[in-house]
């Protein structure tokens, strides 16, 4: 019995699974031999230089995991990816800049400093204005972006709500470009979150510079993260969402309000990527109309990497990505213009090989 | 609160927003200029005591008032339409519309008199722009202005809402002309005539005398644009096949029109390799690398549904601009600079490269791709793509192969873009990765989805709307994509199906079968359009 079952697992195997298994071995092989080259024949970083390049990748990776879990929140309930959820983010960035510069607009003398600003004088308060802002602002436009492109089309086929996605992308990113010109803004730190300063300590030879910034943007998102779990898993409107995913109607005759809680979870996912935004302009320091587009599109990978409608995974997607974005140009030997490229390559790699993303939801065919 | 109040005041915030909006892009300006040059009016000239910019100003502030107004005294269905409620609720409307738009105009009149810079924030609003905007007057005075003139044109719009939307005689108009236009198409004669096989050769033999002719008249600027638009043609009609026919959304279609355009480039240009082969030589090799690159991108793709394969796609285009500017392939591809001197075809010995010339070129490619598409929509394989994209695994169990019909709508398609490519960098001299852009994806899709997915006369329609009109009205250039996006939500919104639909995407979008309804009723509903 066994042999026959073994034989007809051979037979039943097509050659695009052998193609698919010779590929994946030899980029695995690849990625050892590289890590052996880089590591022990010819060492070419310092353990200094890669606990900053792995600093550097968690950091990025927690803003990705806050975009993430938008998107599959989102995808969760509808289906459907938020394609104007980058836009989002960079709606929540630009509240955060007009917020700092509103606050340095305002000025507090001092005796020993004349020149101190409500900002440098306020960091707590400044910080926590800003963000309380940024989400706020991104809340709003996801709830009115799902009222006005998504709520019309809920019935409509797969391709119809997508195509709206896009143009309203499209349609934020402008907007912003017009609004704001397309200059590169400075974001306009306190002066305690100065870009460059933190704590330094020694690894190796050389030291490592933990960022304020960075620790900030670690902290606060590890702390969203854990209080968007709770909700989803602890309250009410947590579990309508988790029903309203698993089943629209039967929810409907439940009891739960299905409209209503689409809405929220827009609201929400803004929310988380406005917040996202704003530590993108405190860590980065940059923000124009175009800033949300490339880390939406990444974060969309670090959803799919996880196991799109999977929230742990989402974060662990993040998180992964962040990091390999990090360190991956330099263990495959690829100048760092090039860590777009590997993103997107992670990207098509993923869905070849493992659709259902690293956490492995198994998802039914009309899901994926 | 009465409804028909409620719905007023509904409408009156949502137009102050618009109003909002639109002033904070100086969308006004742009427009008050526009109704400038229409009606020829010169900027010295004053009328009404106004300069003849901010009166085309308060004409355009006018209209979308009226348009406020109209849509607030919309016809409650529990509520006789009388003039009392009309006027009250576009009243109403414009009365909030003009509160919002005149605490706009208090709030940035007054930061301005305080010295604020606010174009250092916002743009386009200049001390210039916001000086028209209060019509030269005072913050408050203008702030007053505006509530009076806005609460005005909204009673106007009532009134128009109901004296011409909803009257019985435009009611009655339609009808006759519906008649009309009927007993003239349903004629004896009318239906001999376009039954006899001569008249579609007739028709079809006038208008390539119209293309072979319209070249030689119309000057370089014009033939050149007629010559991106007909380049937007192709690529439009290959999209189509892959996004309209398969129902496969490709939004990194612009990567094949980058191999097409790389292979004529590398291939026909002087640096950086030097080969300089012939045009006419290089075509079909750049199609034939532009179709295998989109064979070879749809064996792992392909296996993927709907949404997932649009961001792979996406992601592959963006890997190939990325690639073709990165350091890596510079010795190869030219770098971000891109390649100069792209090499131009030949006829006989002669150079066959002038504006008039490329028009041809370009019209004999999109006549070429129509008839294949044609052929191909008639065909066993076009009505496969169909049956996939309605659904995919009942199309399976009629005995469809998806996977190898999949691969051919993505060969197809990507041939047609390579050959979009190879005449786009042919005609430009030049190539370059800022000609790649996800923004040409975006255009073509926006273009399809405009025109009608999976309709061929609809994506020659679609090129015309979207590259065409911009050209024509050029102060609107910087609004030209907001515009995209805008259209891509309101198409999708209001008529999925497109401009000129095709006879299958009509049947499965339109959710309501308006045969069935009665002729008045699918008038009545035009006045009023869903926001």
């Amino acid at each position: 019995m066994g042999i026959h079952n073994a034989v007809k697992n051979i037979k039943s195997i097509s050659a695009y699974q052998v193609i698919q298994f010779v590929i994946g071995a030899l980029f695995i092989g690849y990625i050892l031999w590289r890590l052996n080259e880089i590591l022990r024949v010819n060492p070419i970083y310092g353990p200094d230089t890669w606990m900053r390049f792995a600093i550097a990748g968690l950091i990025l990776g927690s803003v990705y995991a806050l975009i993430a879990i938008g998107y599959t929140l989102v995808y969760g309930i509808l289906f459907m990816i938020n394609f104007a959820h980058g836009e989002i983010m960079m709606i929540g960035a630009f509240g955060g800049y007009f917020v700092f510069e509103a606050l340095n607009a305002i000025p507090t003398p001092t005796a020993a400093d004349p020149e101190l600003t409500f900002l440098s004088a306020q960091p707590v308060i400044s910080v926590l204005l800003a963000f309380i802002v940024g989400m706020s602002v991104s809340a709003l436009s996801g709830y009115f972006l799902e009222k006005i492109a998504y709520r019309p089309l809920r019935s409509a086929p797969r391709l119809v709500p997508l195509i709206s996605a896009i143009g309203a992308s499209i349609f934020l990113q402008n907007a912003g470009q017009l609004l704001f010109g397309a200059q590169r803004r400075d974001y306009l730190n306190p002066e305690v979150l100065t870009r460059g300063n933190g704590w330094e300590f020694p690894v190796g030879e050389g030291t490592v510079i933990l960022p304020y910034t960075g620790a900030l943007t670690f902290v606060l998102s590890f702390l969203i993260l854990i209080g968007l779990f709770t909700l989803v898993q602890r309250t009410r409107l947590g579990r309508a969402m988790r029903a309203v995913a698993e089943n629209k109607p039967v929810a409907a005759l439940m009891g739960v309000d299905v409209d209503g809680v689409i809405s929220r979870t827009f609201i929400i996912s803004g929310a988380m990527a406005g917040a996202a935004g704003v530590m993108w302009g405190i860590h980065l320091g940059l923000v124009y109309y175009f800033v949300g587009f490339i880390p939406g599109i990444k974060a969309f990978t670090a959803a799919v990497l996880g196991g799109i409608g999977n929230i742990p995974g989402a974060m662990l997607g993040g998180f992964f990505l962040g990091i390999v974005e990090a360190i991956g140009p330099p263990i495959l030997g690829l100048s760092f213009q090039l860590k777009d490229v590997i993103a997107f390559g992670i990207l098509v790699l993923v869905l070849i090989f493992r659709p259902t993303g690293i956490m492995g939801e198994v998802l039914t065919e009309e899901k994926v | 609160m009465k409804a028909y109040l409620k719905n007023a005041a509904t409408a009156g915030i949502i137009f102050g927003i618009i109003t909002t909006f639109l002033f904070l892009i100086n969308f006004i300006g742009t427009a008050a200029d526009l109704i400038g040059d229409i009606t020829k009016s010169r900027p010295g000239s004053s009328i009404l005591g106004l300069s003849a910019v901010m009166f085309n100003q308060l004409i355009f502030l006018g209209l979308i008032g009226i348009w406020a107004g109209a849509r607030g005294s919309r016809k409650d269905s529990r509520l006789e339409d009388t003039w009392k409620h009309v006027l009250i609720g576009g009243a109403l409307a414009g009365a909030v519309h003009g509160l919002i738009a005149g605490s706009l105009a208090f709030l940035v009149g007054s930061l301005n008199t305080a010295g604020v810079k606010i174009n250092e924030y916002l743009s386009q609003i200049l001390p210039e722009v916001i000086r028209i905007f209060l019509l030269n007057k005072t913050p408050l005075q203008g702030a007053l202005f505006y509530l009076v003139f806005m609460t005005l044109m909204g009673m106007l719009g009532g009134l128009f809402g109901r004296g011409v939307l909803r009257s019985t005689w435009r009611k009655n108009i339609g009808a006759r002309r519906k008649e009309l236009w009927n007993s003239l198409t349903h004629h004896e004669k009318v239906l001999k005539i376009r039954a006899n096989p001569l008249t579609r050769y007739v028709v079809y033999g006038l208008l390539l005398l119209f293309v072979f002719l319209m070249p030689l008249q119309i000057g370089q600027y014009w033939n050149y644009t007629v010559g991106t638009i007909g380049i937007y043609v192709l690529l439009g009609l290959g999209l189509n096949i892959v996004v309209g026919m398969a129902g496969l959304l490709d939004l990194g279609y612009v990567a094949f029109f980058a191999i097409g355009a790389y292979s004529v480039a590398l291939l026909t240009a002087p640096t950086p390799h030097n080969l300089q082969w012939s045009f006419w030589l290089v075509l079909p090799i750049g199609i034939i690398l532009a179709s295998l690159t989109g064979i070879l991108l749809g064996i792992p793709v392909l296996r993927m549904r709907g949404d997932y394969l649009a961001i792979v796609t996406l992601g592959f285009g963006e890997i190939i601009r990325i690639l073709s500017k990165s350091v890596l392939l510079t010795p190869f591809s030219g770098g971000p600079k891109g390649v100069f001197n792209v090499g131009a075809p030949t006829l006989f010995g002669k150079p066959f490269n002038s504006d008039v010339n490329f028009v041809w070129l370009i019209t004999l490619g999109c006549l070429l791709v129509i008839f294949v598409t044609n052929r191909l929509q008639n065909s066993r394989v076009g009505r496969a793509w169909e049956a996939m994209r309605e659904d995919e695994t009942v199309a399976q169990a009629m005995g469809i192969n998806t996977l190898t019909h999949k691969l051919m709508a993505f060969a197809i398609g990507a041939a047609f873009a390579g050959l979009g490519g190879i005449l786009f960098a042919s005609r430009n001299q030049f190539t370059g990765p800022e000609d790649h852009s996800l923004m040409v994806s975006i255009n073509v899709l926006s273009l399809v989805i405009v025109g009608g997915m999976g309709s061929i006369p609809g994506v020659i329609a679609g090129a015309f709307v979207l590259k065409g009109l911009p050209e024509i009205l050029r102060q609107l250039e910087n609004y030209r994509v907001l515009f995209f996006g805008v259209l891509l939500v309101v198409m999708m919104v209001i008529r999925p199906e497109g401009l000129i639909p095709g006879s299958r995407q009509k049947l499965e979008l339109q959710h309501t079968d308006k045969s069935q309804a009665p002729p008045d009723t699918a008038d009545a509903s035009e006045g009023s359009s869903p926001s």
